[in-house]
């Protein structure tokens, strides 16, 4: 507020002229607005004083609707307030991604490396025969290092540098991009929600110190990503830098998060590994910190960028522990089957005539790139088949070779992981999230990646169904003709795209069955016919059975509400229950879109405050985290509590210190 | 501590003349070529910088290094020390940093900290605000834009176009996607098709797409990517409109257009149907657009409607209630005060729906990318380059503008056909302010095109330069290690370095230099200096020198002129000749006495008009044997220069200010008049890069790794 203390005088002169329209009460809500301004000085005046008390009463009077209010479009154009420009900044390990709040797409990228962090007016990348010795700086495990912002073990980190970094970052962004004076802005930062506190406040710090924003808002990359997709819960599959992480969004709000340390930074590592043993370097794997590095980082990353493809799904069956051998059941078994057995043999070529493009066609010769690699002592290139070239991201992903069961909490497959989050979570969620799986972060750019962890995850679903316990002695269990029948429901309830793929999978499929998501984004819910009788005894059976697609839907009261207020659209029910995958448009265009829709965010700090207290001001009380939480979900423009000095603040998900 | 002092304000003439002087004299990075004490002209009085380059023999009077090594300063802007936050942070952050507890205000500061390279810039780069006397450095200097322009055509933008049409240039201004050249508008030489000669209606359509981009330094043009253009100018406009292939694709504004004339026919519903078979495969600006306007509808029925729709007499109750939160709105609207701490006072749950068709923004996944894959692959057999060369690079990637056109899949780009020509970023013409007094520090013309600037208040005309040679005195220095290479400083044997400072300004300055007895950082070298404290002659103009040089001493001094020649030879000789002939009581008698065994302590080598030349010595560190030591890996890129850093303190006395009278220009007349004076002081730390310590390849590498 005390940024705009000139405003202040217009809307004195405006306020008193308004109520002289007395006008029919219909009208536009602008024009309501004005009508009773006079009024509602002393409303404000009182409003600060008793709040409590009105939202007590406002609760009573409304009775069984919830109080509305009228709010005005957000749409009307202010020119006033088109003065502000919100910057919206989203934080990445590899990357800082800056530009205006409404923008679709930020302004400008920055990345981090090693020509950042040189001092100005050190020109030696410009020298023609200069040559990084990237060989000392990758000592000691820091191979790659300087081409992150941060990392999240803080351990020995120098976190003044971190806000160098971010600093550095920011003012290349201001000036190269945005092209903005350093008039103080309000910014908006994206984050992750895992961020540790110290990372956290170096990087507040800085932005602080150096462009004396008023306020700085913190939203959460997941929930951001969610926005930006369109919808309200999802499952937001972040295929990281330092880790993939797993977050399933329900109405806005994280509910559950599961990460592993398979991200692009192994993806890189395992494509040093493997181009190394490609120039016949013997890696001792077991090793890791002392590992010898034979080619740049640089280079090897420009490699897994521009080559480094995903292998489709083949459902082999070797590692895992074995399902049914002959279809189990007629209708919804057979489907899955049909489509393993397609792509079992790969080498019959006869079998595969339904699904062609499934797959890379079978190699009779190897079709291969000749990579050249600079960075080794001696220039060298490689003639490298592309089966050859999957291998980097198998290994990183999914290592299929081991069994499921073989992996640490830590490095969980990244297909295992989505199926352990979703598996995890309350019936209800879970049917919405896996309808809405959203890839983002920068290996979405594997080709074919984010297809392969689909199917792999669907490939599970179909064989385990949302049941924790898996192994042999459920096999036998599942073998049991009494349950083999929900089983097959199952599996037909979540069906997934690539079923509609093969054709002959469609015609076996019953008819309840939605095959395909863009289909059925417009139709009716999913839920077959006998479903509630079904669901119904699979929870009696066995106390853990939740069945996902198939059970009855909860009321859900904003549903119900939205059913009431927006009749027309209360045809579309949402599509849950069945895995589909959207696009989204990216952390950074979420941000930007709450933004530009006003929407306050949980975390709003103050510079006054920060520069009190840093983090250490931020509360801790759950009470004052959840009720700001709740005010931001009400998706409501105008319902920032008072800002003055007192005011609790919070790092909301990020916690305190 | 010198808040409100002034220096004399300089007469614009003044100051013109010597900012020329600096910028072309004044280059700290080339020590063979200029060396203070040169013996051409006897009677040039400001030997660092009026000296042309001149022929240089191995016998001239310093080691000139043979190899790129050269001697450089930097400065380090006080500026990081006041980060408000830095005391603060280590409690935060508390345990495991073992770092944390090292960081005081005390340590001496590190050159080859990780944080240094932040806070560290050349003199040039550096500003100085009269009114705080302080060095301002780019990261704490307030900017203020004077005016955007393209650097390829030149043409000014107006502001309100960086708003609404963004950062880059909307004309025909754009780089190679390949090589980051510029493009140029060339005319597609078409052999001509004898039918659309013969049919005059088919003319117009052959002249279509006739135009292409062409990069002239690694001969890419647009047709790679399949784009032609129809006209020559504003190629901006007809690329928005174009994919990659040559398909046309609506731009925002078309289908912003065309929806509002479904909106119009289709009685307003925002979920039409016949909008979606427009596009099912959203690009990313569209899908934002439809997002954003989903929310925003969704946003305004959930209020809209609850009110209209929902039972009356909670509507009616509510009209009290509305009153209040309407003003406040307008309050807000017209305060400014935006959403993010927006105060009003409840949260009603408004509620909305997810999107649900592309229409609202909701765009399914392809996963399937199966076809990108084939290509790559494929792309041997089918056009017979190598899959590898297909692909963009990552810096070609990095380089690239969000090309909003492209749904967010197909924005994946990798292959080097579907890059897209760069148009160019606009750059920006700033002036500077100091953020605590406000002052203007620099300020450049207007006008795009003239370099010229109205006021520009650069640190090198305040602060003393300081530039760096190694001293070599036959006999006194030891012969360098036979297998090291030329520019190398020898381990563990004692080198010496003649620091040249050049005093801008007209006062004479005190300088007093401290540096730590080993230099921080993993190889400890020993340094010395030898005269810590000395002073500097003021910038005195250079015919008033003269005229004193005529009047007081020369007859005087040149006996010793001849004794000292003859003595030293041709080392050094003119250089403390001046030295001597211009204070002869001072410190240029007492490097007299020394002159036979070298630099003496606590004397100043040699002294100029303006200048002072003191002698550093290091004994610098064994690089190979310390790393071998420590077990701490190799040596690191930069780790193998020597870098000493000092703490240098001037203090000088200016005219007092007369602030409270007149704060503009007469500073200068005034203090003429009543000829107050004030001690002023200024204190940094600087880094020295007095050489390499072990030789450097031609190509970047570091030799002699153990």
């Amino acid at each position: 507020m005390s940024a705009s203390l000139p405003h202040r005088s217009v809307a004195n002169i405006r306020a008193p002229t308004a109520p002289s329209s007395r006008s029919g009460g219909g009208g536009g809500s602008s024009h309501r607005e004005r009508e009773s301004s006079s009024h509602r000085d002393r409303d404000r005046d009182r409003d600060r004083g008793e709040r409590g008390d009105r939202d007590r009463g406002d609760r009573d009077h409304s009775g069984t609707s919830t109080p509305t209010r009228p709010i005005p479009t957000f749409n009307t154009p202010s020119s006033l307030r088109a003065e502000e420009e919100l910057i919206v900044i989203d934080f990445g390990t590899r990357k800082v991604q800056v530009g205006f709040a409404g923008d679709s797409a930020p302004r400008g990228v920055v990345w981090f490396g090693p020509e950042q962090q040189r001092r100005i007016g050190d020109f030696r990348d410009w020298q023609t025969d200069y040559q990084q010795d990237w060989r000392s700086k990758a000592a000691g495990g820091n191979w790659g290092r300087e081409y992150e912002l941060w990392r999240p073990d803080v351990r020995g980190l120098e976190l003044g540098q971190v806000g160098d970094k971010v600093e550095k970052a920011v003012r290349e962004a201001y000036t190269k991009y945005m092209l903005v004076d350093s008039r103080p802005r309000r910014m908006v930062c994206v984050v992750p929600t895992g961020l540790p506190i110290p990372l956290l406040s170096a990087a507040l710090d800085s932005l602080f110190h150096r462009f004396q924003p008023p306020t700085v808002s913190l939203l959460s990359s997941p929930v951001a990503v969610t926005v930006a997709a369109g919808v309200r819960s999802a499952l937001v599959v972040d295929l990281g830098w330092n880790e993939t992480i797993v977050t399933s969004v329900y109405e806005y709000r994280e509910v559950a998060t599961r990460r592993t340390v398979r991200g692009g930074k192994k993806l890189t590592e395992e494509t040093h590994r493997f181009l190394a043993k490609e120039l016949g370097h013997v890696q001792q794997d077991n090793k890791d910190d002392r590992q010898e590095y034979v080619l740049s980082f640089e280079e090897c990353h420009d490699i897994a960028n521009r080559l480094v493809w995903c292998k489709p799904f083949k459902a082999d069956k070797t590692p895992k522990s074995s399902s049914p051998p002959q279809p189990a059941s007629p209708e919804g078994e057979g489907l899955a089957t049909v489509e393993e057995s397609d792509e079992d043999e790969p080498t019959t070529t006869t079998t595969t005539t339904a699904a062609v493009g499934e797959k890379p066609l079978p190699p009779p010769p190897p079709k291969t790139t000749t990579i050249p690699l600079r960075s080794g002592r001696s220039p060298a290139s490689l003639e490298l088949t592309f089966d050859q070239l999957s291998q980097p991201c198998e290994n990183t992903f999914f290592d299929s070779q081991y069994s499921l069961s073989s992996f640490d909490d830590h490095e969980t497959p990244v297909h295992l992981l989505v199926y352990r989050t979703l598996l995890q979570l309350p019936l209800d969620v879970r049917a919405l999230c896996m309808s809405r799986i959203i890839f983002t972060g920068g290996c979405t750019t594997v080709l074919g990646l984010r297809k392969r962890i689909f199917d792999e995850v669907s490939h599970i679903v179909q064989e385990r169904g949302w049941d924790p316990v898996y192994g042999k002695a459920k096999e036998q269990l599942r073998m049991n003709s009494k349950l083999k029948k929900r089983n097959g429901r199952l599996t037909t309830g979540i069906t997934n795209n690539n079923t509609s793929n093969s054709p002959e999978a469609g015609g076996v499929s019953p008819p309840t069955t939605t095959t395909s998501g863009t289909s059925a984004s417009g139709e009716g819910p999913p839920t077959p016919a006998p479903a509630p009788s079904g669901g119904g005894q699979g929870q009696e059976e066995d106390g853990i059975w939740h069945d996902a697609a198939n059970s009855l839907p909860e009321i859900d009261p904003i549903e119900a509400q939205l059913a009431r207020t927006n009749p027309s659209s209360s045809s579309r029910k949402p599509l849950h229950g069945q895995l589909r995958a959207i696009e989204s448009l990216g952390p950074w265009a979420g941000g930007s879109l709450i933004t530009h829709l006003k929407v306050p965010s949980v975390s709003t700090i103050d510079k006054d405050q920060w520069t009190q207290h840093g983090v250490t001001g931020a509360t801790v009380r759950q009470a004052d985290v959840e009720a700001k939480t709740q005010q931001r979900l009400s998706w409501n423009a105008m319902n920032r509590g008072g800002r003055e000095g007192k005011e609790p603040w919070t790092l909301g998900v990020w916690g305190a210190a | 501590m010198f808040g409100n002092n002034r220096l004399p304000a300089f007469h614009p003439g003044l100051t013109q003349s010597r900012i020329r002087d600096t910028t072309t004299g004044n280059r700290l990075w080339f020590p063979g070529v200029r060396s203070p004490p040169s013996e051409s002209s006897p009677s040039d009085s400001d030997p660092p910088n009026d000296q042309l380059p001149l022929p240089i023999t191995p016998e001239d009077l310093y080691d000139t290094p043979m190899a790129p090594f050269n001697p450089y300063t930097y400065i380090r802007c006080p500026c990081s020390e006041l980060n408000p936050y830095a005391k603060r942070t280590p409690d935060v952050t508390a345990q495991g940093l073992s770092r944390a507890a090292q960081d005081d205000d005390d340590h001496t500061f590190d050159p080859r900290a990780a944080r240094s390279n932040y806070s560290l810039y050349p003199l040039e780069y550096l500003s100085f605000c009269e009114d705080c006397h302080q060095i301002r450095c780019p990261r704490c200097v307030a900017e203020e834009i004077v005016c955007y322009y393209c650097p390829n055509c030149l043409f000014e933008v107006p502001s309100s176009n960086i708003r609404s049409e963004g950062n880059r240039c909307t004309r025909s201004c754009f780089q190679c996607p390949i090589c980051i050249g510029p493009l140029a508008v060339n005319h597609v030489e078409t052999p001509p098709d004898p039918n659309q000669l013969l049919s005059p209606d088919h003319a117009a359509s052959s002249h279509s797409g006739s135009y292409l981009l062409s990069c002239s330094y690694c001969n890419w043009s647009s047709t790679e990517i399949g784009i032609k253009f129809d006209k020559p100018n504003s190629i901006h406009m007809q690329l928005a409109k174009l994919r990659n292939g040559g398909e046309t694709r609506l731009t925002a504004k078309e289908r912003k257009e065309r929806r509002k004339e479904q909106g119009g026919g289709g009685g307003g519903s925002n979920n039409g149907q016949g909008e979606e078979d427009l596009d099912t495969l959203l690009d990313m600006e569209t899908q934002f657009a439809n997002l954003k306007s989903f929310y925003q509808n969704q946003l305004s029925d959930a209020n809209g409607t609850g009110k209209a729709g929902g039972d009356a007499s909670a509507a009616l109750g509510n009209l009290g209630f509305d009153a209040p939160a309407s003003l406040s709105r307008i309050m807000s609207l017209y305060t400014g005060s935006s959403s993010l701490h927006d105060k009003k006072s409840k949260s009603r749950p408004g509620t909305m729906r997810e999107a649900l068709a592309p229409s609202e923004g909701l765009q399914l996944a392809s996963l399937d990318e199966t076809s990108a894959i084939t290509a790559l692959q494929d792309f041997e057999s089918t056009t017979g380059l190598d899959a590898y060369s297909s692909t963009a690079s990552t810096t070609q990637l990095q380089s690239q503008t969000p090309y909003l056109g492209a749904s967010p899949l197909h924005g994946l780009t990798r292959f080097t056909s579907s890059l897209r020509p760069i148009p160019y970023l606009l750059r920006t013409k700033r002036s500077k302010r100091c953020p605590q007094c406000r002052h203007i520090i620099s300020k450049p013309e207007s006008k795009v095109t003239t370099t010229r600037f109205r006021i520009r208040l650069i640190a090198g005309n305040y602060i003393p330069t300081i530039t760096i040679k190694q001293l070599i005195i036959p006999g006194l220095t030891p012969p360098p290690m036979p297998n090291l290479p030329p520019d190398t400083i020898a381990p563990l044997q004692p080198a010496q370095f003649v620091l040249t400072f050049k005093n801008p300004i007209f006062e004479s300055v005190r300088v007093t230099l401290a540096t730590p007895a080993t230099t921080p950082g993993r190889f400890p070298s020993k340094v010395t200096i030898l005269c810590p404290q000395f002073e500097i002659d003021s910038n005195t103009d250079v015919w008033e020198e003269a005229l004193k040089d005529n009047n007081t001493s020369s007859a005087s001094t040149s006996t010793s002129q001849q004794n000292l020649s003859s003595s030293t030879g041709p080392e050094g000789g003119p250089g403390r000749k001046r030295a001597g002939t211009l204070r002869p009581g001072t410190a240029g008698g007492a490097s007299l006495a020394g002159e036979e065994l070298g630099p003496e302590v606590g004397k100043v080598w040699e002294k100029g008009r303006n200048w002072t030349s003191i002698v550093i010595e290091v004994i610098p560190a064994s690089l190979v044997q310390t790393a071998k030591r420590d077990g701490k890996g190799p040596i690191k890129e930069d780790e193998d220069v020597l870098e000493i850093p000092m703490f240098v303190r001037i203090e000088w006395e200016a005219e007092a200010p007369e602030d409270e009278i007149m704060p503009g220009l007469s500073g200068a007349k005034g203090g003429n008049k009543d000829g107050g004076k004030e001690k002023r002081e200024l204190a940094y730390w600087c880094v020295l890069g007095l050489g390499g310590l072990r030789g450097r390849c031609k190509r970047g590498f570091v030799c002699g790794r153990s």
